[in-house]
């Protein structure tokens, strides 16, 4: 038997059994004394008179005290159970390893606030009574599975730990916790070794891979899960699973697009009216209703102009329902940001218009960085070692011949995260290297060289009315300038087997000049003939300019995927190689700033907008990483220290998604480990001394009826 | 004389003397101016028969008119009344000595003085002869019957220096009393019963068996009988029971009960044995206690 009460606070309130005490003592002074005759008469009567006589002032007084011990009881909200913590928990010394979900599923609406508060209150019922010679640990379920607390006895430990903790922002990892508690297990000198699962159930984290870590077929621990999915309140009706935010560039209007995501996660019901909101630096700037049938996800986008050149932190919200922590998307926005690009001349001379990049440099910046927001940099085969690809945007390989040893895939990585990648021939390149090493990043192989002679009818763009971003802008008298542009010479090329590509420019004789392709998040163009006049006349032309600044701008549009990352909770954010010259801060939503000891920062458990500073090291010569060796919060950032850049970390959706694992795949993941299943509900019940029978309301009405019988007798006084 | 070495010329108690003597000789002059030719009519000097005269028999007692008619010397003979002796019991235990808190009413104690003043005052005046025995659970004062007017003093003297004290034993007083009564006398036993064995009854049959004229007084002060006291009440015996802190609203009924029980069960026993039973309240104005006890006399010298 158990009695336990959720507001404890409350039973200062018994104190208050002083009042009537007082009152007692006090009208009890207030007695008069007679000295009487006929004392033993009184005697024998009162002795008759006891069934009918009414109450004294004593039972008045119990009544009172009753009554005030009664409501003091009743607001502390005491619980009460038949069985203790013992049910869970051996009696005899063991070893139990607590895994606690604590992903943002967790922080689903409850009774008690959240499903993790009343986990967490399950939990501490069986580590608060912890027999003699046992121990226990916890382990955190979410991605990061961290280890709360390691072997202990103290029962007091846990909680300490867990009365201020809150469920995190992360997805369920059953599997890494699992392997982590078995890890723990292996390591205790008790024979008997448990594990317990506290865990709203969410398919989401229960994927195969991650136990296979785990060498589950030769552990026989019993596992005992706890089952909180059904303790949840109200329904999570829609996440923010998008927030993605560009500018128009390609126009030259300022207007900010914002496109999001919205997603009904009910299979069942459709909402009719959803308000999707949009807040740019903490002001709401529009907002809008959704209509969202069962299971649909719906694109929303917003719009707005853009007044000057601030960055913008905003968030696409939709209102609060039982899982908030879906509910918001934030992103971050640097507007008109210059695009740098690398150019890499496959063919420099020392005279700088013979080179082969002399026009094209020319073009993307003729002649300021301010007009054209591109700031390009030339750069040799050789030089390419040295340089970070992830400063640039956008990379231009200018009839470059090969690439050095295994840069391919540096260029692809570089790809695949939001680089763009513009490729120009020439009569330099070789196509052998292009068709063997570059066929990731490639749609098509370069088949052979078309050439004809000055006096021949030269190869002619096909020049339609096109509705690409790049093409649409030229007007009619634009296009017919176009068309009369000579190319001498050319690659022909093939396409390569299931790859999809998109062919923007052709030649009359259906050649495709421009070929364009996306390689994960980034872009590919290949441009069949050369940037310099050595095949073709174009350079010269007046169209150049805009035809190969539109082709930059557009290919590099991944570049604040490069810049701007947007992480999801838990992911490391790797500042790039060269900023280690510096000292890194970085600034969580919350207001923690953190000195890094190298370029990586794991510490992103918090949705929101990080901010990054550096610091110039002056004292570069002793600076060594052997002094910060790890990474500090400090409580101000140096007044020096210049923001670098920005990064938004979001919530991973798929943890919002309600479809919950059966007992049966749970018991085939965990393999020979035995399975004992326990609801969160049935405890209410049984087992769980937390939530047991809820005395609040009987004790309410017996105060009650103390009132009323106080009443009365106060009356009959 | 002994008893005159006894007095005590404390001025309070002679200003008490003759405040009781005053209150007394003014309620038996007033009782019996109003019976005082019914008494002459009546028997005092009641003819008895004619004797005839021999020497030594008194003058004035011959019968002149029947001389006239006979020419032979007759004596009236009258028939003489009874000289009583009056033994006067006066509880003074200290539950006599009861006052009302709301200062309602005569105490007790005075009442039942007064009564005993004005009893002996009115025996006194009669040449009946009157004692006095002051008693709680023994004879605390004495004073043996006499018939001199001048007794009264005494008396007076007894009742005025007593303080109630102590707890009834009524069976003990009358077991010692009985030797010295003598038979065919009167005894008044004035007091508040409020003893709680219960040899009265005994007691009374033996004073009955002996031929004594019984006349008992119960006197109750109204707060006795009523118990009209409210609130929250510690009450201190004036005996030796233990204090007992109540609510009399509680018991009020049941103690009212008890009273009239008490009272009751007096009344039925005096009836049984020919005792005569006055239960007065000290609101009761004591000429009532006193005319009552003279109809009483009256009927006793008639028959």
């Amino acid at each position: 038997m158990n009695l336990n009460f959720l507001s404890p606070i409350f039973l200062f309130g018994l104190l208050g059994i002083a009042i009537p005490i007082l009152i007692h003592l006090m009208t009890r002074r207030q007695q008069t004394r007679i000295r009487f005759s006929a004392v033993y008469l009184l005697l024998q009567s009162k002795k008759r008179a006891v069934k009918k006589s009414t109450p004294n002032r004593l039972l008045l007084l119990l009544i009172r005290c009753l009554g005030i011990l009664l409501l003091s009881l009743a607001l502390a909200h005491p619980i009460f159970s038949f069985s203790g913590p013992a049910d869970l928990l051996p009696d005899s010394p063991s070893a139990s390893v607590f895994i606690l979900d604590d992903s943002y599923s967790m922080g689903f609406r409850s009774e008690e606030g959240t499903v993790f508060n009343q986990a967490v209150s399950r939990l501490l019922k069986p580590v608060g009574k912890i027999p003699a010679k046992s121990v226990y640990s916890i382990v955190l379920a979410s991605s990061s599975t961290r280890l709360l607390q390691d072997w202990t006895e103290d029962p007091t430990l846990a909680a300490k730990l867990l009365k201020t903790s809150k469920p995190s922002f992360e997805t369920t990892s059953i599997g890494k916790a699992v392997t982590k508690a078995i890890q723990l297990l292996e390591s205790a000198t008790q024979k008997d070794k448990r594990i317990y699962i506290f865990t709203d159930l969410d398919k989401n984290g229960w994927r195969e891979d991650e136990f296979s870590d785990a060498d589950l077929a030769n552990k026989r621990y019993p596992v005992t899960l706890v089952d909180f999915s059904s303790l949840g309140t109200g329904s999570n009706l829609a996440a923010v699973q998008e927030a993605e935010v560009s500018q128009e560039f390609l126009t030259n209007s300022r207007v900010i697009r914002v496109k999001s995501k919205v997603a009904n996660l009910m299979e069942d019901r459709a909402i009719n009216e959803l308000d999707a909101s949009l807040s740019i630096n903490g002001k709401q700037q529009s907002e809008g209703t959704l209509k969202l049938a069962a299971g649909e996800e719906v694109k929303k986008e917003f719009t707005f102009p853009l007044k000057g050149n601030e960055p913008i932190e905003g968030v696409v919200e939709i209102p609060d329902d039982a899982l908030g922590a879906d509910n918001k998307r934030f992103f971050f926005f640097q507007p008109d940001q210059k695009i740098k690009v690398l150019v890499v001349d496959g063919d420099p001379k020392t005279v700088a218009h013979q080179r082969e990049t002399f026009y094209l440099e020319n073009a993307l910046n003729p002649f300021t960085v301010a007009l054209s927001n591109i700031e390009p940099t030339i750069s040799t085969l050789e030089q390419l070692q040295v340089r970070d690809l992830f400063d640039f945007s956008a990379v231009m390989l200018c009839n470059v011949r090969d690439l050095p040893f295994d840069y391919e895939r540096q260029l692809e990585k570089y790809v695949r995260q939001g680089g763009a990648l513009f490729i120009a021939l020439g009569d330099e390149i070789d196509p052998k290297f292009y068709n063997e090493k570059m066929g990731n990043l490639l749609p098509v192989s370069i088949k052979s060289l078309h050439q004809v002679g000055r006096s021949d009818e030269p190869f002619r763009l096909d020049i339609k009315k096109s509705a690409h971003p790049v093409m649409q802008v030229f007007k009619s008298k634009s296009l017919e300038e176009m068309k009369s542009i000579r190319f001498n010479s050319l690659y022909s090329v093939e396409p390569r087997e299931n790859r999809k590509f998109t062919v923007p420019l052709k030649f009359t004789n259906q050649y495709p000049a421009v070929v364009e392709t996306d390689v994960g998040k980034g872009k590919v163009v290949l441009y069949v003939s050369s940037v310099d006049r050595d095949w073709n006349n174009f350079p010269i032309q007046p169209t150049f300019l805009p035809w190969i600044q539109r082709w930059v701008k557009y290919s590099a549009k991944g570049l604040e995927s490069i810049q701007n990352k947007n992480l999801l909770v838990g992911e490391t954010f790797e500042w790039k190689k060269s900023a280690a010259d510096n000292f890194l801060f970085v600034e969580s939503p919350e207001g923690k700033i953190t000195q890094l000891a190298g370029t990586t920062y794991d510490e992103t458990f918090t949705p929101g907008v990080y901010r990054l500073f550096k610091k110039p090291n002056e004292k570069k010569e002793n600076f060594a990483p052997a002094e910060t060796p790890e990474s500090k919060v400090i409580p101000k950032l140096p007044e020096n220290a210049i923001p670098a850049g920005t990064f938004t970390v979001n919530v991973d959706t798929t943890e919002s998604v309600a479809e919950k694992i059966s007992e049966e795949e749970v018991q085939k993941l965990l393999g020979n480990l035995q399975v004992q299943f326990s609801s969160g509900e049935d405890s209410h019940q049984n087992a769980d001394p937390s939530s047991g029978t809820p005395l609040a309301t009987p004790f309410l009405l017996m105060v009650a009826g103390m009132l009323l019988w106080e009443g009365f007798m106060v009356r009959r006084e | 004389m002994e008893e005159k070495e006894t007095f005590s010329y404390d001025p309070e108690v002679l200003a008490r003397i003759s405040a009781l003597k005053l209150r007394a000789l003014n309620l038996v002059e007033g009782l019996l101016s109003g019976n005082h030719r019914s008494r002459h009519k009546g028997s005092s000097v009641e003819f008895a028969e004619y004797k005839d005269y021999s020497p030594g028999d008194e003058i004035r007692h011959i019968d002149w008119k029947v001389v006239g008619k006979t020419d032979k010397y007759h004596v009236k003979q009258f028939e003489q009344s009874t000289n009583l002796k009056c033994t006067l019991l006066l509880d003074c235990s200290g539950s006599m000595g009861y006052v009302s808190p709301k200062q309602s009413g005569m105490i007790k104690m005075d009442y039942a003085r007064t009564l005993a003043a004005s009893i002996s005052c009115l025996l006194l005046k009669q040449f009946d002869a009157v004692g006095l025995t002051l008693f709680n659970d023994k004879v605390m004062h004495y004073i043996p019957p006499r018939s001199k007017t001048s007794h009264l003093q005494h008396i007076l003297h007894g009742l005025s220096t007593i303080e109630p004290q102590g707890v009834t034993r009524v069976d003990q007083v009358i077991e010692k009393l009985v030797e010295r009564l003598k038979s065919r006398g009167m005894l008044v036993l004035i007091s508040d019963l409020f003893a709680r064995e219960d040899n009265i009854q005994r007691n009374l049959k033996l004073l009955v068996s002996r031929g004594l004229e019984v006349v008992l007084f119960h006197v109750l002060h109204p707060d006795e009988v009523s118990l009209p006291f409210e609130g929250d009440i510690i009450f201190e015996s004036l005996e030796d029971d233990p204090q007992i802190g109540l609510d009399p609203q509680d018991i009020r009924e049941e103690y009212q009960k008890a009273v009239q029980t008490q009272i009751e069960s007096y009344r039925s026993l005096c009836l049984g044995l020919g005792v005569d039973y006055v239960f007065l309240e000290t609101t009761t104005p004591l000429d009532q206690a006193l005319s009552y006890y003279l109809l009483k006399r009256q009927s006793l010298t008639k028959v």
